[in-house]
């Protein structure tokens, strides 16, 4: 039996000298090999899709800031879609973010502890809901209203014609309704995640500014959200690669034309709907001119997950100082 | 100094004390009031969150739940015309498509999905780390990709066509990255004096891990896989471009198949009420197999936490 | 008057001195007990808290000390299904009946917890002003002079002057416990609780901090959970003991002067307990 920390750390590392001998086993080259299999499949997962796009990149300022999509011969412009994408993610996320921070902090400080988990539980199992079915919903019980309620509605503001398109314009599905959709199938994603990071925070610090007599908010505003911070940015680039990644629910509610406009009641598109909704009739270049875009979205969400990462590795390191 | 003060042991910055009083004092009304104000509207975005969902969940249950029959279960889809505008059929062949896709999917994804999972965990080599970075990148790419992955490699590299194959082998590539990081996860949370025992009981590494370690992880380990799959079922946009869809009742691997999101996004925007009616059938059977997905998934995990504390 | 007072001292347990004067007692217990869901986890709680001096809680773990302490700031308010009953008076206000708000009651009954807990995201100037902050207060001169009081009183002063603006984070952990006593100093409280402050502590942090207390109790009364018994003998002036029942709830078992309760307790569990018999 070992007696003292030091013996067991030798008996450690002669454990793991003897581990590192016999490495060479079937069992760790099969693991080795496994593992490169996955490499290989996840190095042609990029490398297909951008050897299938190269014929496109022969004219790259039209895919990035053209404005016409011609099938099936060309030009391809993708600035519509590029648009579309950033529009409707952003506005999501806008709204994602500040209702679903608003929700998490009453998870976390106003419902009572019993219903906590249930709460916690239901909201998991929303973010789990295919993306088809909020489409659907956009779609079907959405579009119909906001064709016969929401546009005449807001039609009557003054200022409706700038952001809205121009009154009497009857319009369902588009990049409005994306967003709204987009916003709604976040909700549960991002709630989820900002939850977790809140109740994260230590319990140690808030019962010391409780102590201090700083009010709940203060608690909240002062201790908890400055201390969350880095993870909540992590939630919500993850929301945001979420959001533009989306496909088929927006193919569903943007209504599927490649305008480039900012008028969010008249129809447009993202990349990924653009995809989907094209890919079926596509033929030669136009399958090209496609891909592109699929290497458009992949740069985009690489670079959001990549963010999002850091910044939730960060928070880890925040709160192990604690 | 006073002999009082002397006696009377008093805060030498009395006055500042009674200056912090006082100001705490006239502050803490409106204190007290913004943060009332404040929680309020954090109530008010519960509300606000809850609505809509509540909303789509009623309305995917009650219009669901009109549509679920025998016809439903066990026909074949058929297309509405003039004479019989009601004639839709059932949903048999995405269902039947639905299963091939995941199980196909599920053999491909797991073995491989597994151990690289373990390959993770248990190495500290380079070529584990930037694994480690490519599985986590992976893991958030959006579908559609796969999708694109999927026809640019089988349906036109390799000449298969859209086959069922086409469509697990991108729902496969889907799963992987999920199932080799829950791995991970669960391998890494065995302790090390599980491992150590086994070694020091003189097993070879390789008996350690397989009848030591994974038994212990499985249970996190089939968690994730559960997780995965309930995450590839309900993919549409790598479907789309692989399987090719169909009214048949087919499920081998080299022939095209339906599934149930293909069905939901093509059904919806058909034209006529009946095959849009349906639609909501089609949701509810897609949500209730991932819900029962995630919890038996959840229950799972809980019922190891439990065990394990 | 005169029968005001001897009713506040008739209906409690004696302290150190046999005859005190509302005046010299700083916070008062009557009957106080503290339930979770129903179940009662402490009871009987009946004793006076004299002001400046140091005021010790005693007993094994499960006996309900820090359960009864948290209960004087009004920290179970956050738990949900806890319930103090009884009465618990501050300069002679029911501090939960009272016309006294939660927020005014903590800035007036500060508390040091078990493990040093500063905020990880301010400075240290951050960290001691923040009590101040929270109650409205933004005047630099203010801030700046409690500031170098508090830490002054906290024994801090000298190695931190130069670095106020630093992360608290990176302090030892006897400096941050010392952090986290300034913080509470700074709003000035009249009582401070302070749960087990040094366990988390190595021995040389420990004693820094025990030294502390005795010189702070010139300014504020304080009252401290702690399971080490050779801690409350050499700082405490009054020592409560705790002990749980049979019902596995804890209850008061004896309140006296510190000396009495280590030489000549009334009860035999006590003295059992203190010659480390148990617990």
């Amino acid at each position: 039996m070992p007696t003292s920390t030091s013996e067991i750390a030798s008996q450690r590392e002669e454990l793991a000298e003897k581990s590192a001998s016999s490495s060479r086993g079937w069992y760790q080259w099969l693991l080795i090999g496994v593992s490169v299999l996955f490499a290989v499949v996840s190095i042609s997962f990029v490398g297909s899709i951008i050897i299938y796009s190269i014929p496109a990149w022969a004219h790259p300022g039209t895919l990035l800031t053209g404005k016409g999509w011609q099938s099936p011969t060309g030009p391809f412009g993708g600035f519509a879609m590029i648009i579309g994408t950033f529009e409707t993610s952003l506005i999501a996320l806008v709204v994602a973010g500040i209702v679903g921070l608003g929700t998490s902090l009453s998870i976390v400080f106003l419902v009572p502890g019993k219903f906590r988990n249930i709460i916690a539980t239901l909201v998991e199992l929303l973010a789990a809901i295919p993306s088809i079915v909020y489409g659907l919903w956009g779609f079907l019980v959405l579009a119909p209203w906001m064709l016969k309620t929401f546009d005449p509605f807001v039609n009557k503001f003054p200022f409706a014609s700038t952001i809205f398109g121009s009154p009497g314009q009857q319009f369902g599905p588009s990049l409005m309704l994306a967003s709204i959709v987009l916003s709604v199938m976040i909700l549960p994603t991002f709630v989820a995640i900002s939850r977790e990071v809140i109740s994260a925070v230590p319990s140690e610090i808030i019962e010391a500014s409780y102590s201090l007599g700083a009010t709940r908010w203060q608690v909240i505003k002062d201790v908890v959200l400055p201390t969350a911070k880095i993870g909540l940015f992590g939630a919500t680039f993850l929301a945001l690669a979420r959001a533009t990644g989306e496909t088929v629910a927006v193919a569903l509610v943007a209504g599927g034309v490649a305008n480039a406009q900012f008028h969010l009641l008249y129809p447009g598109t993202s990349i990924a709907a653009w995809i989907a909704t094209q890919f079926g009739e596509a033929q030669g270049t136009e399958v090209s001119a496609l891909m592109a875009l699929g290497v458009l979205l992949m740069l985009i969400n690489f670079s959001l997950s990549l963010i999002s990462r850091s910044l939730v590795n960060r928070q880890r390191k925040v709160l192990a100082r604690v | 100094m006073t002999m009082i003060d002397e006696l009377v042991p008093q805060p030498e910055n009395a006055s500042t004390r009674d200056a912090i009083r006082r100001t705490a004092h006239a502050h803490r009304a409106r204190r007290v009031a913004i943060s009332r104000v404040m929680m309020i509207l954090c109530g008010i975005a519960l509300v606000l969150t809850s609505i809509p969902l509540v909303l789509l969940l009623i309305q995917l249950i009650v219009r669901g739940s009109s549509q679920l029959n025998a016809t439903f279960f066990t026909k074949l889809p058929q297309s509405p015309s003039l004479v019989d505008p009601n004639a839709i059929g059932g949903v048999l062949n995405s269902i039947i498509g639905t299963l091939a896709l995941t199980i196909y999917a599920s053999i491909m994804a797991i073995p491989v999905g597994v151990l690289t999972g373990v390959y993770l965990a248990e190495s500290r080599s380079k070529l584990a780390a930037t694994l480690r970075v490519i599985a986590q990148t992976m893991a958030g790419a959006p579908s559609i990709l796969m999708g694109l992955f999927g026809f640019t490699l089988i349906v036109k590299y390799l000449q298969i066509g859209f086959t069922a194959i086409a469509g697990s082998f991108a729902l496969a590539v889907l799963m992987l990255p999920v199932i080799a990081i829950s791995t991970e996860i669960s391998v890494r949370n065995v302790p090390d004096t599980l491992r150590e025992a086994g070694l020091a009981l003189g097993a070879k590494p390789h008996k350690v891990s397989l009848k030591v370690v994974i038994p212990s992880a499985l249970s996190g380990i089939v968690t994730g896989c559960l997780l995965a799959v309930a995450r590839a079922i309900g993919e549409t946009a790598p479907v789309l471009l692989t399987i090719g869809g169909g009214y048949l009742n087919e499920w081998r691997p080299l022939n095209p198949v339906s599934a149930l999101p293909l069905s939901i996004y093509m059904n919806a925007k058909s034209e006529w009420p009946s095959q849009r009616a349906q639609v909501w059938g089609i949701a509810l059977v897609l949500v209730a197999f991932v819900f029962v997905l995630s919890l038996t998934a959840r229950i799972w995990a809980s019922r190891k936490q439990k065990r394990n504390s | 008057m005169e029968k005001i007072m001897s009713d506040a001292t008739s209906a409690v347990n004696v302290g150190s001195e046999s005859v005190k004067t509302q005046n010299q007692i700083a916070m008062s217990l009557k009957d106080v007990a503290v339930s979770f869901n129903g179940k009662v986890a402490v009871r009987d709680a009946t004793f006076d808290v004299t002001k400046n001096k140091v005021t010790s809680l005693i007993g094994p773990s499960g006996s309900g000390k820090t359960t009864l302490l948290r209960g004087l700031n009004r920290l179970h308010d956050l738990t949900p299904g806890a319930k103090v009953t009884g009465q618990i008076l501050l300069e002679g206000t029911d501090i939960y009946r009272g016309d006294i708000t939660v927020t005014e009651l903590r800035t007036r009954v500060g508390m040091v917890f078990q493990r040093p807990n500063p905020f990880p995201t301010m400075s240290i100037y951050d960290n001691v002003v923040s009590g101040l902050r929270f109650n409205g207060i933004k005047k630099k001169s203010i801030l700046d002079e409690v500031a170098e009081k508090s830490l002054r009183d906290a024994a801090l002063w000298e190695s931190v002057e130069s670095r106020l603006k630093v992360s608290a984070g990176n302090l030892s952990g006897g400096e941050q416990q010392r952090l986290c006593i300034a913080r509470a100093l700074a709003l000035d409280p009249e009582v401070l609780l302070m749960d087990e402050p040094t366990s988390a502590l190595d021995p040389i942090a420990t004693l820094r901090i025990e030294e502390l207390m005795v010189t702070l109790k010139e300014r504020v009364t304080i009252i401290i959970v702690t399971h080490n018994m050779q801690q409350a003998a050499r700082i405490s002036d009054d020592c409560a003991f705790l002990l749980m029942g049979e019902d596995r709830a804890g209850e008061l078992i004896e309140f006296d002067a510190t000396e009495k309760i280590f030489n000549n307790p009334k009860d035999s569990r006590t003295l059992d307990y203190t010659l480390g018999r148990f617990g």
